[in-house]
Parts: structure tokens; sequence; C-alpha cells
């Protein structure tokens, strides 16, 4: 067992399974958050079938060790138990929130659901279709549009970040049973998993109850066999995808909305496990994140009053993803709000950040560790993320020193790396639009 | 602006509820103060609530309310615009604010070191803010723009034009976002008289949760808002919905890619004694209701065993369905929300819920029922008060549309509440006569507007 001190207060074991088990115990509260969270997001799903994770992690409820859909979710209501199973891009994430009192049921359960989910033929008919449904909605959403074209667009077709989370339409329609059985076998592994449990416990006594209810979790019948095509790809890291060529504008139009929503993304090279991920982060805080978005929302909220929001997120997972630049405005501010956007990244890029500017990321961003852990769930997320990302379960702890190395210059290199203007995709979802409007 | 007046005697009385250490107490200007010691984590949570949102709203100025939030991020006389939220985010911490029926609120959750600086800032947000004329013509165009991102969403639409059916004379009929023509012509004026007229210690709840000692923090609150004079009593609402006597329909076409149905009952208020046995009554039929604004829905899949998601979601009728309970001052609605599936149409859907609801006006009510109900709300309780911010946040929302004791005491009330309280709620309350149904069907391309 391995044991981090500081804000993270947690211990960390592996199982004979190769299962990592975290606990933070957190005795002020009477609650408990479990989070399981498995390397089997939609990045692994396979090229031709799109969205089966998300199908997969929304049928783990519906019958599993011989109980049925209606009995699990009884269970889980009579309890009060909070359950929620979604797949991410990189992982499937199963949590429950409950009264301490409920742990070993809980437990019980939730290895039921991971390892033996049966997906019987008539729940997977029936959740593809709400699925298909929620394709249709998204059609028709701007935020959903501009964001999963711009993916489209800075991923190539067969990368795992190209695809839709959800799926599309004809990928979705095409999942059958033996497609999740599959998945499920090949991806949902305890040596391919970690779980947290953080709240109301003992330390040593959550690690034997997770150590009885979860060490016999063995790879299901078949797996091998499954295995074999996915055994190459295993281990390996996701591939990068190409940088732009050039400058790309992409206009979605979707008649009768009234407010547009933009999607700026450069090169895909951000890695979460690089050695510059915090001078990333500290640019990103000073471009688009700290206060109301940074300089982005200085510039297109404070300033010009185009927009609600204007800001910039990192997108860095097992694979390299982009700086992204998001925003909702008006159709008649569009192209004003574009041109703000471009002659900030400009300026920063030009001039980097200020002293001040710096000390204040740095600042914000090292002190708002020990407020990730204020809720059993939030705690339990990190804990998992960390893991699943292979940045350790201490990570929170080694924050503040990573972040206090962060200096202009590293800054300003993070910058001209990843801020690309001359490579770069735009995407614009709304009202009345012409790739010329963008211009 | 902060007239000064010395303190007077301050008497703090502890409270009976559930919350150890928990500290109420009424400063000499009115300031309802709840302090909340809560030693997990090294963090505090501040909240400032003021008793106005969209009800103390007029035709001509909707939105008001929540443009008068946006504008007091701008700056106060001894805090630069700038420094409202750095200073919060230098210290760790997260802020927000929201505005909605009964309330507008504003929070800091912070390292506890700034504790301190987030009561300055609270103090001077009450009665320093400038509201200068370019930044009231910056945020306009904001505003609208939040407007605008709300309508893309149809759901959010539908819901805007089913309440303003089912209220007929309430403030609460209208959207707390305003109307597109309010916000346009909304003054600087308007919007510095409105903030006089309800930012006043006597109209406002401060209460603080997380890593302090009591008496230290009641020192700290004195000292910032202690001299804050008391100013005139904020109109009161004076309008009363009528009774409704009869189905009301509201059918709308926008770019979609479903139909929605929005079905809308008069629900009772938070003090009502009927308020209870509607959270029962939800918990049948959707199951794991909440009372927390704030984080309400997080984590947290659908109740897969409840009627509603039985009747329409596993039969293929809809893809989701969802409800909604909001805790206000006066009555307001009870609302069943669902998405049709592909090309199901909306009406059998609405046919499915309605045959539940009226299972419930019927007496379908098992024992087991009623357990479940009441053991799914009892744990939601406990699980949206953890941290430091959920407990700031119940305790300030609650005081500030009645008491806190309306929250402390839910579960008891909760537990009190019969099968036949159920099923009598449901018959009188939840009846054809009492609601109004809300469709919007996808609208052909380029029809939208």
């Amino acid at each position: 067992m391995i044991r981090a001190e500081g804000v993270v207060a947690a211990s960390r074991e592996v199982l004979g399974n190769g299962l990592v088990v975290i606990v933070r115990p957190n005795r002020s509260t009477r609650s408990v958050a479990l989070h399981l969270a498995l390397r089997a997001g939609a990045a692994f799903d396979r090229p031709d079938r799109p969205g089966t994770a998300n199908l997969a992690a929304r049928l783990l409820d519906h019958g599993a060790a011989g109980l049925s859909a209606q009995a699990i979710a009884r269970d889980f209501d009579a309890l009060g138990i909070a359950f929620l199973a979604r797949a991410r891009l990189d992982s499937l994430d199963v949590t429950l929130r409950l009264l301490s009192s409920h742990l070993p049921f809980a437990l019980e359960r939730l290895r039921a659901l991971a390892a033996e989910p049966e997906f019987p033929e008539s729940e997977c008919d029936g959740e593809r279709e709400r699925v298909l449904n929620e394709i249709a909605e998204r059609e028709q959403d701007t935020a959903a549009r501009a964001d999963e074209c711009l993916a489209a667009a800075l991923f190539p077709a067969g990368h795992p970040y190209h695809a839709p989370l959800l799926g599309t339409r004809e990928s979705v329609a095409a999942i059958g049973r033996d497609d999740l059985v599959r998945f499920h076998t090949a991806r949902c592994r305890p040596g391919r998993a970690v779980l947290v449990i953080s709240g109301d416990v003992e330390t040593d006594g959550a690690l034997r109850l997770a150590g009885r209810l979860f060490g016999s979790w063995a790879e299901r019948a078949g797996a091998a066999g499954h295995r074999k095509d996915e055994e190459a790809e295993e281990e390996a890291p996701l591939p990068d995808a190409p940088p732009p060529e050039g400058v790309r504008d992409i206009a979605l139009p979707i008649p009768g909305k009234t407010q547009a929503d933009i999607a700026l993304g450069f090169v895909p090279a951000v890695r979460r496990r690089a050695a510059d991920l915090q001078s990333v982060l500290v640019m990103n805080s000073v471009l688009g994140d700290f206060g109301m978005g940074g300089r982005l929302g200085n510039a297109i909220r404070e300033r010009a009053g185009l927009a609600y929001y204007a800001h910039s997120y990192v997108w860095a997972g097992l694979g390299a993803g982009p700086i992204v630049v998001r925003a909702g405005v008006a159709p008649a501010g569009l192209r004003k709000a574009i041109d703000l956007m471009r002659r900030t990244i400009d300026a920063f890029l030009r001039t980097g950040a200020r002293p001040g500017e710096l000390r204040d990321s740095k600042q914000a961003l090292a002190s708002a560790i020990p407020g990730r852990f204020e809720t059993n769930a939030g705690a339990a997320a990190l804990l998992a993320d960390c893991e699943l990302q292979g940045l350790g379960h201490d990570y929170a702890d080694r924050v503040p020193d990573l972040i206090a190395a962060v200096d202009r210059v590293a800054v300003t290199e993070a910058a001209r790396r990843y801020l690309t203007p001359g490579r770069c995709v735009l995407v614009v979802a709304g009202p009345d639009l012409k790739n010329n409007a963008l211009r | 602006m902060s007239a000064r007046q010395p303190a007077r005697r301050i008497v703090p009385r502890r409270a009976r509820g559930a919350l150890p250490g928990l500290r109420v107490t009424t400063l000499p200007n009115g300031l309802r103060v709840l302090l909340r010691p809560m030693r997990a984590a090294p963090l505090v949570s501040v909240w400032c609530w003021y008793a106005v949102g969209s009800r103390d709203e007029r035709p001509g100025s909707t939105g008001i309310s929540h443009w008068v939030e946006h504008m007091n991020f701008k700056g106060t006389k001894r805090i630069p615009k700038e420094d409202v939220t750095r200073q919060v985010e230098l210290a760790g911490g997260v802020w927000n604010g929201y505005t909605w029926l009964d309330v507008t609120a504003y929070f800091e959750t912070v390292q506890r070191d700034a504790f301190e600086a987030m009561l300055r800032l609270e103090a001077s947000r009450m009665t320093e803010c400038l509201h200068p004329r370019r930044e009231v013509e910056r945020e306009r165009t904001v505003v609208i723009s939040e407007m605008q991102g709300g309508e893309n969403d149809p759901r959010t639409y539908l819901e805007r034009e089913v309440t303003g059916t089912a209220l007929q004379a309430h403030p609460y009929r209208w959207p707390t976002i305003g109307y597109l023509s309010d916000l346009k012509a909304i003054t600087r004026d308007d919007l510095y008289s409105h903030y006089r007229a309800y930012y006043a210690p006597n109209n406002a709840v401060l209460v603080a949760a997380g890593d302090f000692d009591p008496g230290e923090a009641l020192r700290l609150v004195r000292r910032h808002f202690g001299r804050i004079a008391r100013r005139p009593e904020p109109p009161a609402v004076r309008t009363t919905e009528p009774e409704q006597s009869g189905e009301r329909r509201v059918t709308v076409r926008r770019p979609s890619g479903a139909a929605y149905l929005h079905i809308s009952w008069p629900a009772p208020a938070t003090g009502d004694a009927d308020f209870p046995a509607l959270l029962v009554a939800d918990g049948i039929l959707a199951g794991a209701p909440s009372v927390n604004a704030w984080s309400a829905g997080r984590g947290r899949g659908p109740s897969k065993a409840s009627r509603l998601y039985r009747a329409v979601v596993e039969t293929g009728l809809a893809s989701d369905i969802d409800t909604s309970v909001i805790p206000t001052r006066h009555p307001f609605l009870y609302s069943v929300q669902a998405t049709a599936s592909g090309k199901v149409d909306p009406a059998r859907v609405e046919a499915a819920v309605l045959e539940e609801v009226q299972a419930l006006a019927n007496g379908r009510i098992e024992d087991d029922d009623l357990r479940r109900s009441k053991q799914q709300f009892l744990a939601r309780h406990a699980l949206e008060a953890e941290s430091v911010t959920d407990v700031a946040h119940q305790l300030g929302f609650f005081e500030t549309i009645g008491s806190h004791r309306l929250w402390l005491d839910l579960p008891e009330r909760v537990e009190r509440v019969t099968a036949e309280e159920v099923g009598r709620l449901a018959a009188v309350r939840l009846d054809a006569l009492h609601r109004t149904v809300g469709t919007l069907f996808p609208a052909p391309a380029g029809t939208g507007r």
C-alpha cells in the first residue's frame, strides 16, 4: 500500500488482477463516493463502430450477474443511491454516491455491473433508440455541432478522437449485442481500471472490502479470443493527428437558431503527461480562463459585449489534443468576435504573458487544488482521472511545485508550440451562415 | 451608500436543527447571518443572498434583477472591477452568482485564509456598486447573448411558453432572463434604482459554512456588515395567482431534433402543508426529488424504477423524462418534461404520463412506493449537504424564501407524509382542471423565426 499525504491523503493498492484501488477517508460526512474508471472510453471504439463505449456504459445497469434491469434500479432507488455510468473520450466512468451504511452493498453491486453486464437484446434495442433520438437532437444543437465538427476536422477519419462520442446514426444503428459484449470483454478489465472509494470509510477496512469483492474479478470467458485483434493496440499510445494544413473555416448553418457557436482549434499536440503540461495550463489560464475568461473573455465579453461566454480550454488526454477557443455570439457580432479572437491570440503570441498575469494564473492554479477535494465525488473523480491518465494518485500534491517552476519563457514557448494561427480549424454553427461570413 | 450607525446589541440564538454548531443571528440592521462550522477541509463558502428575483419585476423591466446581478461583478467604490473575481481565484476559489424566481445570490468558496476578504467583497457589493454607463451598455448585449443562447435550446423555449401560460397573473410567469424588448429598453438608472431598492441588509441573508470558529466569524461579519444602514423595506409581491379552472394548451414550432412535451400544474409553496406530499408524489412518479437548485442532477442518472420512466421511456414512447419540484415562497409549478422518441406523437407520451398521475389520484400507492420515495428523498437530502458550498447554499436559499428551518425540517415533514395525503394531493392539485400542456414540434428549416 502506498499512501499519499498532503491534500490527497489517500492510500493506493494494486490487487492481484491489476485493479488499482484508492481509498480516501473523509469521516466528516455520512456519505461515500465510488468511482470506477476504465480505460474504455470512446477512443477505444472500433473505427467502424463509434458509439460502442457510450452504449455499453448506458447498458451496464440494464441487466447484470443474473439481475434484471428493474431489480437493479429498484435496489438503487430503495437505498437512495445515485448511480451514473457514462463514457467519456478516454474512459468509461461508473459513479455511485451513497450513505456510508450502504457501502458493502454498493461495492458488491458495482462489481456485478462492471464485471458481469449481460446486455440483454431487448434492453440494447431500447437504449439504441434513445441514443439515436439524442443524436437527432444534437444535430440541431449549435454547441454540439461545433464541437463535433471541430473534432472531425482536427482528427482524421479512423483516429480515436475523430468520431462523435455518441456515434453516428449509421454506426449506432449497426451496433449489436455482440459488439457490446466484445467491447466489454476486451476493454472493461480490472487491469485497465481504477476504483476510488472516497468518504466516510476507514482505509484498511475499505481496502479489505474492495479486495474481497473485486479480487475475484477476472477476465470473462473468451476474453483471450476477443482480445487478439485488440492486443496489438492494447498498450500502444493513441496516435498523433497530423497538424492542420493551413487555415480551414467551416460554416454549419442551422436555420432558425438565435445564436452561433464558435469553436477554434489548433494543432492537436498537447499531451497530458508531457513535461510542459503545466506551462500550457498557465498559458491557457492567461489567454482564456482566469477571471471572466482571461484575455479572450476580456476582449470579447467584457470590452466588446459580444458574448455571454468566451474562453479557451486545453484538450489533453491519453492522446494529444488541441487548445480550443469557444464562444457563443449573436450572428450580427460573429465577424467581430472572430476578429477579436484572432487578434487576441496574435497579440499573446507577440508579447507573451505579462508578469502580473503570470503571477496571478500560477497562484490561482496552484491554490485551487484543495477545492477540488471539497466533495467526496469530486475527490474520487480527480484521483481516478490522475491514475487513469498515468499521472499517479499523488499528482495533485505535486502540482503546486510543478506550477511554481513555470516561468515566462516556458509560457511563451508553450504558446508558440500550441497556438498556431497558421494551422487551425475554425467552426461556426448557427443561423444564416456562409463560409465568407467568417472572414 | 453605506450609512454609518453604531452597531446595537446582537442576540445570537442557536438553531434547534440537525446541523451541529449552526449559529443563527440577526444584526440590528436586519441582516440575517447563518454560520455553520465544517472542519473537514481548509475551505470556507460565503454566500450573500438577496430577496429579489423575477417575482419583483414588472412588464417593461423583466430581466432587471438578473442584469443587476451581472452589473454587480463590475466593481464597487472600493473594489476595482478586475479584483472582484481576481481575489477569489487567487485564493484558490470558485465564484458565481445567480438570479431566479425569489432570489439573487453571490458566492465564493475559497481557502479559509481568504474568509475575511470575501466578507469585505460581499459587504461592498451590498451598497457600493457603481453601474457605470459604459459597462451597462456592454453588458446589455452580453445579457441578450445569454438569452439567445437559452432560446437555442428547444426545452428552455417550451418551458418559458408553458410557464407564461400556466401562470397568468403572478410575476413568476415571466422568464428570469427577461424579454428582448425589455432588455433593449432598460436604462442604467433603472438598474441602479432596482439595486438600491433591494440590496440592503434587511433584505439579505449572509451565510458562511466551512473551516472557521463561529465566534470569530461573527465578529468579522459584524465588522464588515454591522455598519451598513437598514433601508426602507422593498415592496412585497401583492398578486396571488387566481385559481385555474380548465386545462390550457400551448403549441410551439421551433427548429429541433425532436418533439418535446411539458406539463405543469400549480404547486404548493415550500411552507405549505402540502409541499412534503408533493415531494413524495414526485419520488413515486420520477424518483429522488431534489430541493437543491444548485447541485440537483449532478452525478445522477434517471430513476429507472420510477413509474414515469417505466411508462414512457421503457416503453419507447420517450427517450427521456424529467420532473421538477422547485422550492418557492409563493405557489409555483410542478412540471413533467419528456422528449418524444423518433416519430412518436407527443400526444401518446402525454396520455401515458397523465395515466400515471391519475393512478396516484386514484390511490394506487403501495407501502413500498411510499417507503422507497421517502428513503430516496432522505438520502438525497443528506448527499446534497456534504460540501461547504452545498450547505451554505441550502441554508441561504431557504432562509431567503422563508426560513432555513424549511430545509432542516423537510426530512421530518416528508417522513410524516401518508399515502392518503399523496393521493389527495394528486387528486386535488394534479388534475385536468389545473394542468397546462405544452408541446414543441420540430419546425421545417427556415421557419423558426
